[in-house]
């Protein structure tokens, strides 16, 4: 069974809700098995003393993967029904390095309704060691509504 | 000569707004067909566990004909093969040697000045309708919106910006982006602080 069982409802969202961390530890293991999986096959992912020529202090993680963290913490939060409209501000600051680990964040800024469809901003970013490493960035989701799940079932 | 390496930068600079892929008439194809087994593995180094990619029931009850790929997983199922029959990429034993060529070089442009490294800083979505299993993927246009000539803590190089559109093989709209990215000539070993990869330009 699926670990997203809950569903998030439009209506029970508040501007200010908290999305709950996760975290992502960053072992070259993992590094490698994402390059694979992304085919994002940069040597600055997967080898220390590559990306140390580029100037970076260690291999780190792709933007592919590091989108991936987010989209995993905002669909554990809205669940199964939930549907992305945009992600913007995605801005990578720090290197996520092999030997750290990643905790996504994020709250809800803003609730609307727009041509039908209910809709909720939420602010999310990434943080390592270092601080703020990815974002803060915005990512906006579409929810369904209690009031047209009523409307469905009762027909 | 501490400017001259900008002026290298000025014919990208001046060619803001100019799509570099022909007009947007190339199309560049993804290697594969979206199918399970890419979305599993896809998954596997997030531990993502939504079964709206992996178990076809649930996809089909949340109103999908198929299998969903993350919306994160745009620009995997758009990179074109990095080698194909009849090529040759791995021609040394060098361990730190590169493929002769990649997809993920970025575009090379004439007018562009030669860099040897790429990064990606800064990603815009905006999405249209999920990947489904059985999609192909193409990337069509390479607008160039910015270019900032810029010395940072890694190297000297330019962030540009560009725009593409993803579609499907049925031509519909998946996703729009624009990603930043910094090519750049990395200083020698030894020189560089370590730093950030955006904050390495502010």
């Amino acid at each position: 069974m699926s670990m997203i069982n809950n569903q998030l409802y439009w209506e029970d969202v508040t501007e200010g809700d908290k999305v709950p961390s996760v975290e992502f530890p960053l072992s070259i293991y993992r590094l490698v098995v994402e390059a694979g999986a992304n085919r994002d096959f940069n040597s600055i992912h997967h080898n220390s003393e590559y990306a140390r020529m580029t100037g970076a202090p260690e291999m780190y993680a792709n933007n592919v993967f590091l989108q991936g963290m987010w989209e995993k913490t905002v669909r554990e939060f809205i669940g199964l029904e939930g549907k992305f409209k945009s992600l913007k501000g995605f801005r990578i600051k720090t290197f996520n390095t092999a030997g750290d680990t990643v905790v996504t964040k994020g709250t809800v800024k803003k609730k609307w309704q727009e041509n039908g469809e209910n809709l909720i901003e939420m602010e999310v970013w990434s943080e390592n060691s270092k601080g703020v490493s990815v974002g803060p960035g915005s990512v906006v989701a579409v929810l369904p509504s209690k009031e047209q799940l009523e409307k469905t079932t009762s027909k | 000569m501490q400017g001259d390496w900008k002026k290298e930068w000025q014919p990208m600079v001046d060619s803001v707004g100019q799509d570099f892929s022909n007009k947007g008439e190339e199309v560049v194809w993804g290697a594969d067909e979206v199918e399970k087994g890419g979305i599993r593995r896809f998954l596997e180094p997030l531990e993502f566990d939504c079964a709206l990619h992996y178990d076809e029931e649930v996809a089909q009850k949340h109103g999908y004909n198929d299998i969903i790929a993350p919306y994160s997983s745009i620009l995997t199922w758009s990179i074109p093969p990095l080698w194909e029959p009849g090529k040759t990429v791995f021609t040394s034993e060098e361990k730190h040697s590169q493929p002769t060529e990649s997809p993920l070089t970025g575009l090379k442009i004439d007018k562009a000045p030669s860099t040897t490294g790429y990064i990606v800083t800064d990603i815009e979505f905006e999405y249209f309708q999920p990947i489904v299993v059985g999609d192909r993927i193409c990337k069509v246009g390479n607008v160039l919106l910015s270019c900032l000539p810029k010395e940072t803590k890694i190297g000297k190089g330019a962030f540009m910006t560009w725009e593409s559109k993803f579609l499907n093989q049925k031509d519909d709209l998946i996703a729009i982006v624009r990603m930043q990215t910094y090519s750049y000539n990395p200083y020698p070993v030894g020189n560089q602080e370590e730093t950030g990869q955006k904050e390495a330009a502010n």
